[in-house]
C-alpha cells in the first residue's frame, strides 16, 4: 500500500481568455477531477443575487413575483462574493440578511411619462455599493455602444405605469437556486487523438479522400491541396461521433483511422454570466474545491472524526 | 398566353439546376401554391357560426315575423295589431330609462347580458267601438335578443385590431358565444339527420324501412314506411296499428292498382314484390277511397285533446294531407304529389331489398345536417314571440269582453318585452330547450365556453354535440366515416363514452345556411324539368330519364340529368344562384339531388377543367398583393363550395401533379382536413393515430396564455404560463388559428435518455436550474366574491371595519380602508362615495385569513325595518376566509366592485398564486405523450454535452417504441436544425410534398451543416462522473406544454378531521377535507390476510365508534340515563338487562331506521 503514490500534479494551459470566456487544458488528471471542477463551477462558487424585493408600487402589466423572479436572475458584479458572508450565519445582523456585511441593498424607481414604451432594465437598478451592480453588457469595442440602453429588461412601462421597489442581494451558490450560479456555460471533453493510416489512406482516391473528409458533420479533416494527402486540421472540432469510423467501415476499408480519447487529458470551456470574470471563476472553483477537502483533512486529523464518522474515520486515517 | 406559361417554368428550371441542388432533390412543387387562399378564407375562425346568427338576424327572424304578422282579436275582429317590420338594435342596456351603449367586455365584468333590443314597426287599430283609429308607432322594444359576439349586430362587427383593444377586446377571440349574466356560453352545434329526406334502413328485426323526417313549419312528423312480412305498412304516430299501404294510396285516392304498379315500375321484381300488400288491400275489401277512408277512421288515434273533428271530413284525411309525409305540399286536395312520393318510396325500398347496397346509410356525412345557433336561436324565438302573441291577444280579448270600459283599447301597450327577453336569457344560460310547440326537449345545448387555453376555446366553438344518447353501444355512429373527409376531423374526439360521437369540424368546413326555394325552383324547370303533374305513372321511372329532387321534394324528371346538372353547376360558378347549392346525380337511384337547405357541411374546392387547375400562378399574386379576396376566387368559378353528396360527383386531385384528365376539382390544401385542435400537432401523420386523438384532448388543458386581454377579465379560475413560447417547430395551422401568438407551452431541451429510475411509466426528470429560471413556472389566478345582499325586510348586509383587537383580528390586518367614489354610469355628475374595507391588490393573503368582514342581519324576512336602526346584536357575523393552498402564499391579484344582477354590491377578488414545477406535475409533448414529473434533479447532475447544452428534461426512451410517435422525433430534428439555423421549421400534416414540411433529409442536412450528427444524437458526459454515456443520447428541442393537473390541487391527507353529521363517519373528499376511504377491495384484502384487528381500527375506531346499552332480554337498543348513571331499555322498562357495547354509529342507526319501517332487529350478545 505504502509504496506506490497515486500523486499526480495536473497542469493548466490556457488557450483563450476573455473576461467571460475561457478556453484551457487540464492535463494530467482523471475525469473525477475534471468533472468535480466543473461541478464546483455550476454549483458552488458564490455570486450575489438579488434574493429579497420589497414592491412599493407596480402598476406595470407584469405582477410583482414575476418581477422579482426576473429580479433575482439579473446577474450582479460579484468580485466580492468570495469574502462576503453568507446571511445565514452573519453575526451582525443576526442573519436577518439586511447588513452591510452580507447584503446589499438596490432601489428601482421608474415611471413613464412619455407615449413611448419606457424599457426599465437592469441599468435603472441603483445599487448602495458600488463594487455590486448589475453586469454591464456593452461592450466597451463593440459595434453597437451608441445604444445607451442595454441593460437587461425587466418591464416595459406604458404612459403612467409605475414601479417603484427596494430589493436585497444576498450571497448564494448555484445549488440553492441557479441565479446563483456564475457560469453560462461549462463543459469539458476529453482530447481527441487521431491517428490515421497514412498507407491506407494513400489507397483512397481523391474522390473517396474527399468523400470520406466530408463524412464528419463537424471539420476535422481536410486535404492539403498540394500533396492531396488528408490531414487532421482541428483535431477538437470532433465530436466522438464515430462517423468517420463508420463512413470508413462502409468504403470497406476499416481502421482506416483510429481515435482515441486521452483519459487524462481534458478540454475545458468556460462561459461565465459576467458575475465574476471566466478565470476567476476557475480560481474561485479551485479555491473552493481545496476547501472542501480541507474539509475532509480537518476531520482526518481532529479527534472528533471518530464520532462523527465512526469506523469509517478510522478507516480513513488507515485504521 | 398558355404557351408562355409551358415555357417560363422550363427556362426557370435550367437556371435552378445550376444554383441549388437541394431545391432539385425537393419533389417538384405543385405548379401554384394555393395555400395563400386559408388565411384569406379563415379570416372568421368560426364563421359557420357567425353566419348561420347573421342569416336569422337578416332573414329568419323577419321571415317569422311575417309568417305570424297579424293579432286579431277574438272578439272584435276590427281590432288588430300588425307587425311591418322587424330588426335588431344597437346591443344597449336601459338603466333607470337611459339606455347606454353596451360593449362585450362592459358584460363581462359586470355579469349583464350583452344584447341588443329587438325593433318592431307595427300598426294597430286604437279605440272603442264608435271610433277606430289606425295607429303605426315605430321601433317598438319587443324583448332583449342576445348578440352573438362578432356577428353582423355587435359593436366588434368589422373593427380592426386598435379598435378591439379600445374595447377591451382581444383581436384573436373568434367571437361568435354569447355573453348571458356575465358568463360566455357557447350553443353546441347539434348534428342531426336530414329532414325531409327518404332514408331506407333496416329495423332490429331486419324488416326494411323507409322513413322521412317531415318538418316545415308548421308541423313536424315522421312517417315510416315497412316491409313486414313481404307486405307493406305506413306506421304513423296518429294511426293506432300499421295501415297496409295500398289502403294509404286509396285513401288518398288513388283507386286503382295499375296505375300503383306503374308509378313504382313496371319491372315484374317490383310488381311481385307489390303484389301481396295489393293483395292485402283487396282481402280488407277496399277498392274505392270512400272504402279507405273508413278503414283508416277506425284506426285513429283518439286523442284527448285536439279539434273535434268536422263532419265533412273525418279525421282520417286531414291526417293524411297534413301530417303524413308533411313535407310534401298538398293544394285543393290534390294528393298525386303525395302519391307518387310514397310511390318513389316504394320503389327505393324495393330496390334495397333487391340490392342491399341501395340501402342508405344514416352515419353517412350526406345524410347529417348540423344545427347551430342562429337555427336555435330562431327556433326559440319563434315560439317566444308566438306566445307574446297569444298573450297579447288574451289580454286584449280580456279588456274587450269586459262590460264596461273605460279607456280606449290599445293594443299595442299589451307588448311585453318580459317574456321574450327572459326566455331568450334562461334557455340560454340553462341550456335546456323546452319548445313545446316543436316538441323539442333537449339538455345541455349551451356550454360555459372553455377558457383554459386559447385552443381549448377554439376547440369548444367547433364541437359538434351527437343526436344519440352516449349511452349506447354502438359502433356504427362512432366509427370514422369516410364521407368525413375534409369534413369533419378525424383525429379531434374525446375518449370514452362519448369517442366518435362528440365530432369537431375541419379548418375548412363550412356550413350552409337556407337559401330561397322559389326562383330554384323555377329555374330548374326552366332548364327542362317535366312537371310531375303532367307525368303519368308509367313516364316516372322511364328508362332514360333522372327524377329530379329538390330538397326532398319531386320535382319532376328530366332527360338528359347530366346536361342539366352541368347548367346548375355553370349557373353557380357564374354566381347566378347561391354558392352553397348542391347538385348531386345520383346515377344509381336514377335521381339528381338539388339541396339549399340549410346545415348541410361543404368546403371549397379549386376547379379543375380535364385536370387543369383553374387557379393560376396570376389569380395568386393578384391575391397576395391584395386586389383580389377569397370572394373574388368564387365569383369568377375559380373555387367553388361542395358538400358531401355533391362530392361523390367530383373527382378531387390532392395535388395538381395527380390531376388526370377525369379530374374536375383539386384540393386546397390537404392538412385542413385537419381541425383546429389537431392541426398544432407537428408531423401529424407520422403519428400513430390514437396519438392525435391523445393530444387533441390534452392541448385543451395546457396552459399559455388564453386571449390578448386575460389580464382584464374576470375569469373564476385561469391559468396563464410566466414565459410561455411560440414552437419552434410549427405548422400552417397554428399561424392560421393564431397558436404562435397566443401559445400555451416552452421549447424544452429534451434528452431521450434513462436517468436515475425516476423516470419510469412516463414520469421525467427535470432540471432544477431550468425551473429556477422559469421553466414552467405558471400563476394560478382564482376569483373569490362576496354579495353584500339585500333582503326583503330592507335589512342589508354590512361591511365592518376590521377588529384591529378582538379573536381572529391577526386574520384580518390586511384589509386596508378605501373610499370609493362610485359614479352613475347615467348620470356621470351624480357620485356618491363609501368606505369599505379591503385588501389592497398586491398584499399577501395566506389560508384563512379574513377577506371581506361582513355581517348580516339574522332576521331576513318579515316586515320592513329601517335599514339604520338595527343594532349590532342583529347581526351575525358572516366573514369570508381564504381557504388556499396550505402553507403558500398567495397575492391579491385584482379587487373590483360592481353591481350583479339584483343590483346588489358585488365584491370580486381576484387572488393570484404563482408556483414553480415540483414532483407529480403533469407535462405533455404535442404527441399525447403525457407525463409526470418524476424527481427534479440538480443541474450538475444533469447530463451535458461538450457544446455545454444540458437537457431541460429526460424523457424515458420507453416512451416511444409502444407509442410509435415518430412524429415527436422528427419535431426534436426539426426542432434542433431550427435553433441551429434560426429558422422555424414546419410540420404541417402531409405538408411534405406542397414545403408545408420539412422533409428528415433537408433537417438531417441542416443539422450536419451546424455540426451535429444528422441522426440528431449527440455525445453526452454524465454529470455525475465526468465520464462519457456508452450510448448517443437523441437530444433537441420539444414544445412541451403543462397540464393544469398539479400536484397542489390535488394532494390531500388528513388525520381527524370533520364528520358527516348523520352518520358521524368522516366526510368524503378532498373538498371537505376528507378521510381516506378503507373500501371493500381493500378491506377484502386485510380479510385474506388475516388483520383483523386492523380492520376493526379502521372500520370502527378510526371511524364512527358508538356506545350503545342493548338490552340482553329484548335484544334492542337503550339509552344512558345520566342522573341514575345507569343504562335503561325503554322497551323493558327498567335497567336490569343492560349491556354496554361499541357499534359503528352507522349501524347504530341502521337499526332505527329499520325500527322506524316497522322491522326490529334484535342484538343477541354473547359473553366473549
Amino acid at each position: 500500500m505504502d509504496g506506490v503514490s497515486y500523486q499526480r500534479f495536473p497542469k493548466v494551459k490556457i488557450r483563450e481568455l476573455k473576461d467571460d470566456y475561457l478556453k484551457f487544458e487540464l492535463r494530467d488528471t482523471d475525469a473525477s477531477m475534471a468533472n468535480a471542477l466543473r461541478r464546483v463551477m455550476i454549483a458552488e462558487v458564490p455570486t450575489i443575487a438579488i434574493d429579497l424585493v420589497e414592491i412599493e408600487v407596480n402598476s406595470s402589466v407584469l405582477n410583482d413575483e414575476f418581477i422579482a423572479h426576473r429580479l433575482g436572475l439579473i446577474p450582479l458584479t460579484s468580485e466580492r462574493a468570495m469574502s462576503m458572508r453568507f446571511s445565514r450565519d452573519c453575526d451582525a445582523c443576526d442573519g436577518d440578511g439586511q447588513c452591510e456585511f452580507c447584503s446589499v441593498e438596490f432601489h428601482l424607481r421608474a415611471k413613464c411619462h412619455s407615449d413611448q414604451t419606457l424599457d426599465v432594465t437592469s441599468k435603472d437598478l441603483y445599487s448602495s455599493d458600488h463594487t455590486v451592480v448589475p453586469v454591464d453588457f456593452a461592450d466597451p469595442t463593440g459595434y453597437d455602444s451608441n445604444d445607451q440602453q442595454r441593460g437587461i429588461i425587466i418591464v416595459k412601462l406604458r404612459r403612467g405605469q409605475e414601479l417603484r421597489l427596494r430589493a436585497i442581494a444576498r450571497k448564494g451558490i448555484g445549488k440553492d437556486h441557479a441565479k446563483w450560479s456564475p457560469a453560462a456555460t461549462v463543459t469539458f471533453m476529453y482530447e481527441p487523438e487521431i491517428h490515421i493510416n497514412e498507407d491506407l489512406m494513400e489507397t483512397l482516391t481523391l474522390e473517396e479522400k474527399q468523400s470520406w473528409v466530408e463524412s464528419s458533420p463537424t471539420k476535422v479533416f481536410d486535404i492539403d491541396p498540394n500533396t492531396g494527402q488528408v490531414i487532421v486540421v482541428d483535431a477538437e472540432a470532433y465530436t466522438y461521433d464515430d462517423e468517420v469510423i463508420k463512413k470508413a467501415e462502409a468504403m470497406g476499408k476499416p481502421g482506416l483511422v483510429e481515435i482515441y480519447a486521452k483519459e487524462d487529458s481534458f478540454i475545458f470551456t468556460v462561459e461565465s454570466t459576467g458575475a465574476i470574470k471566466a478565470s476567476q471563476l476557475v480560481l474561485n472553483a479551485i479555491e473552493i474545491l481545496k476547501q472542501k477537502l480541507d474539509a475532509v483533512r480537518l476531520s482526518e486529523d481532529t479527534v472528533e472524526a471518530d464520532d462523527q464518522f465512526g469506523e469509517l474515520g478510522a478507516h480513513m486515517r488507515g485504521g | 398566353m398558355g404557351l408562355m406559361h409551358v415555357d417560363e417554368p422550363a427556362k426557370d428550371y435550367q437556371n435552378e439546376q445550376l444554383l441549388d441542388k437541394q431545391k432539385l432533390a425537393a419533389p417538384v412543387k405543385s405548379a401554384v401554391d394555393k395555400f395563400q387562399l386559408l388565411p384569406e378564407f379563415l379570416k372568421g375562425l368560426v364563421k359557420q357560426h357567425l353566419d348561420s346568427f347573421n342569416y336569422f338576424v337578416n332573414v329568419g327572424i323577419k321571415k317569422i315575423i311575417r309568417a305570424n304578422d297579424r293579432i286579431v282579436s277574438g272578439i272584435d275582429p276590427n281590432i288588430f295589431l300588425r307587425f311591418k317590420d322587424v330588426r335588431i338594435g344597437q346591443p344597449s342596456v336601459t338603466v333607470d330609462g337611459v339606455s347606454e351603449k353596451l360593449t362585450p367586455h362592459m358584460c363581462r365584468l359586470s355579469d349583464m347580458t350583452y344584447a341588443a333590443p329587438i325593433l318592431v314597426n307595427i300598426e294597430y287599430v286604437q279605440g272603442g267601438h264608435p271610433e277606430k283609429i289606425t295607429m303605426e308607432k315605430n321601433d317598438v322594444v319587443i324583448g332583449r335578443m342576445p348578440i352573438m359576439l362578432r356577428s353582423r349586430c355587435c359593436v366588434l362587427y368589422g373593427k380592426d385590431e386598435a379598435e378591439l383593444a379600445r374595447l377591451g377586446e382581444c383581436p384573436l377571440d373568434p367571437g361568435g358565444y354569447f355573453i348571458i349574466k356575465g358568463t360566455e356560453k357557447v350553443l353546441l352545434i347539434q348534428e342531426q339527420l336530414s329532414k325531409n329526406r327518404i332514408i331506407i334502413d333496416t329495423d332490429k328485426k331486419g324488416n326494411v324501412n323507409a322513413s322521412v323526417t317531415s318538418s316545415t313549419e308548421t308541423v313536424k312528423s315522421k312517417t315510416v314506411i315497412q316491409m313486414e312480412k313481404e307486405k307493406m305498412y305506413l306506421l304513423l304516430n296518429q294511426f293506432t296499428k300499421k295501415i297496409p299501404i295500398m289502403v294509404v294510396m286509396k285513401a288518398m285516392g288513388m283507386e286503382s292498382d295499375q296505375e300503383v304498379v306503374q308509378m313504382v315500375g313496371r319491372d315484374p321484381r317490383f310488381s311481385a314484390l307489390l303484389l301481396p300488400s295489393i293483395e292485402e288491400c283487396a282481402g280488407l275489401d277496399i277498392y274505392t277511397q270512400e272504402n279507405a277512408l273508413e278503414y283508416l277512421e277506425g284506426k285513429v288515434k283518439r286523442s284527448t285533446f285536439g279539434s273535434p273533428p268536422s263532419d265533412k271530413e273525418g279525421r282520417a284525411l286531414p291526417i293524411l294531407r297534413d301530417v303524413f309525409l308533411a313535407n310534401v305540399p298538398v293544394c285543393n286536395n290534390n294528393f298525386r304529389p303525395k302519391c307518387l312520393y310514397v310511390a318513389v318510396m316504394l320503389r327505393r325500398m324495393m330496390e334495397a331489398m333487391l340490392n342491399k347496397d341501395a340501402m342508405d346509410d344514416k352515419d353517412y356525412v350526406g345524410n347529417k345536417r348540423l344545427e347551430l345557433s342562429g337555427q336555435l336561436v330562431s327556433l326559440l324565438f319563434e315560439d317566444l314571440f308566438k306566445t307574446m302573441i297569444s298573450e297579447v291577444k288574451k289580454h286584449v280579448d280580456f279588456v274587450l269582453s269586459k262590460p264596461s270600459r273605460s279607456s280606449k283599447i290599445d293594443p299595442s301597450l299589451y307588448i311585453t318585452r318580459d317574456s321574450i327577453t327572459i326566455g331568450l336569457e334562461r334557455t340560454l344560460s340553462t341550456g335546456n330547450f323546452d319548445v313545446k310547440r316543436f316538441k323539442m326537449h333537449r339538455k345541455g345545448m349551451t356550454q360555459v365556453l372553455a377558457r383554459l387555453s386559447f385552443i381549448g376555446t377554439l376547440g369548444h366553438m367547433t364541437r359538434i354535440s351527437p343526436q344519440f344518447e352516449k349511452s349506447r353501444k354502438v359502433s356504427g355512429p362512432r366509427a370514422l366515416q369516410p364521407s368525413q373527409w375534409g369534413m369533419l376531423c378525424p383525429c379531434d374526439t374525446p375518449e370514452g363514452e362519448a369517442c366518435g360521437l362528440v365530432k369537431n369540424l375541419a379548418l375548412m368546413t363550412h356550413v350552409t345556411t337556407d337559401e330561397e326555394e322559389g326562383p330554384l325552383v323555377s329555374l330548374c324547370y326552366c332548364l327542362g324539368v317535366e312537371d310531375l303533374e303532367l307525368l303519368s305513372g308509367e313516364e316516372l321511372h322511364n328508362p332514360n330519364s333522372f327524377l329530379v329532387i329538390f330538397n326532398g321534394l319531386i320535382l319532376g324528371k328530366h332527360r338528359r340529368p347530366q346536361r342539366f346538372a352541368d347548367a346548375m353547376r355553370k349557373l353557380r360558378r357564374a354566381g347566378k344562384i347561391g354558392e352553397f347549392v348542391s347538385i348531386f346525380v345520383n346515377e344509381k337511384q336514377r335521381c339528381v339531388y338539388i339541396a339549399s337547405d340549410g346545415g348541410r357541411v361543404c368546403r371549397p374546392l379549386v376547379i379543375a377543367d380535364k385536370g387543369i387547375s383553374r387557379i393560376k400562378e396570376h389569380h395568386m399574386k393578384e391575391l397576395l398583393d391584395g386586389v383580389r379576396t377569397f370572394d373574388d376566387f368564387l365569383r369568377e368559378g375559380l373555387i367553388e363550395y361542395l358538400d358531401v353528396n355533391e362530392e361523390n360527383n367530383a373527382l378531387i386531385a390532392l395535388y395538381e401533379g395527380d390531376a388526370t384528365t377525369d379530374t374536375t376539382h383539386i384540393e386546397i390544401e390537404p392538412f385542413t382536413i385537419l381541425g383546429v385542435c389537431a392541426g398544432l400537432i407537428p408531423y401529424p401523420h407520422h403519428n400513430q393515430s390514437p396519438r392525435n386523438t391523445y393530444q387533441c384532448a390534452m392541448g385543451k388543458q395546457a396552459m399559455g396564455n388564453i386571449a390578448y386581454n386575460e389580464l382584464c377579465r374576470m375569469d373564476t379560475l385561469l391559468y396563464l404560463l410566466v414565459y410561455p413560447q411560440r414552437p419552434l417547430l410549427t405548422t400552417r395551422t397554428i399561424e392560421l388559428v393564431g397558436y404562435d401568438k397566443l401559445g400555451a407551452g416552452q421549447n424544452a431541451t429534451v434528452a431521450v435518455m434513462s436517468y436515475s429510475g425516476y423516470d419510469i411509466e412516463d414520469a421525467i426528470v427535470m432540471n432544477k436550474a431550468s425551473l429556477d429560471r422559469g421553466f414552467g413556472r405558471c400563476i394560478v389566478m382564482k376569483k373569490y366574491s362576496a354579495i353584500n345582499q339585500k333582503y326583503a325586510n330592507n335589512t342589508a348586509d354590512r361591511i365592518l371595519r376590521p377588529d384591529r383587537t378582538g379573536p381572529g383580528a391577526e386574520r384580518m390586518q390586511h384589509l386596508v380602508l378605501y373610499y370609493i367614489i362610485l359614479v352613475s354610469l347615467t348620470y356621470p355628475c351624480c357620485r356618491y362615495w363609501m368606505m369599505m374595507d379591503l385588501l389592497l391588490p398586491g398584499e399577501i393573503i395566506r389560508p384563512n385569513d379574513i377577506y371581506v368582514n361582513k355581517e348580516s342581519p339574522m332576521e331576513t324576512r318579515g316586515s320592513t325595518v329601517s335599514p339604520m336602526g338595527q343594532s349590532d346584536c342583529k347581526y351575525r357575523s358572516t366573514r369570508q376566509t381564504y381557504k388556499g393552498p396550505e402553507g403558500e402564499t398567495c397575492a391579491v391579484d385584482r379587487v373590483a366592485l360592481c353591481s350583479d344582477k339584483n343590483g346588489d354590491l358585488c365584491i370580486k377578488f381576484i387572488i393570484r398564486h404563482t408556483r414553480r414545477p415540483e414532483v407529480g406535475d403533469k407535462f405533455s409533448s404535442r404527441h399525447g405523450q403525457k407525463g409526470v414529473c418524476g424527481t427534479i434533479i440538480q443541474q450538475e447532475d444533469f447530463p451535458f454535452s461538450e457544446r455545454g447544452i444540458c437537457p431541460d428534461l429526460i424523457m424515458n426512451p420507453h416512451g416511444f417504441p409502444s407509442r410509435m410517435t415518430v412524429g415527436k422525433m422528427i419535431e426534436l430534428l426539426g426542432g434542433k436544425a431550427g435553433v441551429s439555423c434560426g429558422r422555424f421549421h414546419y410540420g404541417s400534416a402531409f405538408g411534405e410534398p406542397s414545403g408545408h414540411a420539412d422533409t428528415v433529409d433537408a433537417i438531417s442536412e441542416t443539422l450536419v451543416k451546424h455540426g451535429f450528427s444528422y441522426s440528431g444524437k449527440d455525445l453526452i458526459y454524465s454529470g455525475i462522473t465526468g465520464c462519457p454515456l456508452q450510448a448517443y443520447i437523441f437530444m433537441g428541442p420539444i414544445y412541451y406544454q403543462k397540464l393544469k393537473h398539479m400536484v397542489l390541487d390535488k394532494m390531500h391527507a388528513r388525520g381527524s378531521g370533520p364528520r358527516v353529521m348523520l352518520t358521524r363517519q368522516p366526510t368524503e373528499g378532498r373538498a371537505r377535507n376528507g378521510g381516506l376511504r378503507v373500501g371493500e377491495m381493500e378491506r377484502d384484502c386485510l380479510i385474506a390476510y388475516g388483520a383483523s384487528m386492523l380492520i376493526f381500527e379502521r372500520l370502527m375506531i378510526s371511524s364512527d365508534p358508538f356506545e350503545v346499552q342493548v338490552c340482553r332480554v329484548c335484544g334492542l337498543l337503550g339509552y344512558y340515563n345520566n342522573k341514575l348513571k345507569a343504562g335503561i331499555c325503554s322497551t323493558c322498562k327498567n335497567g336490569d338487562n343492560i349491556s354496554t357495547m361499541k357499534l359503528p354509529y352507522a349501524c347504530k342507526l341502521l337499526i332505527q331506521e329499520l325500527q322506524s319501517m316497522n322491522i326490529v332487529p334484535r342484538l343477541k350478545l354473547a359473553e366473549a
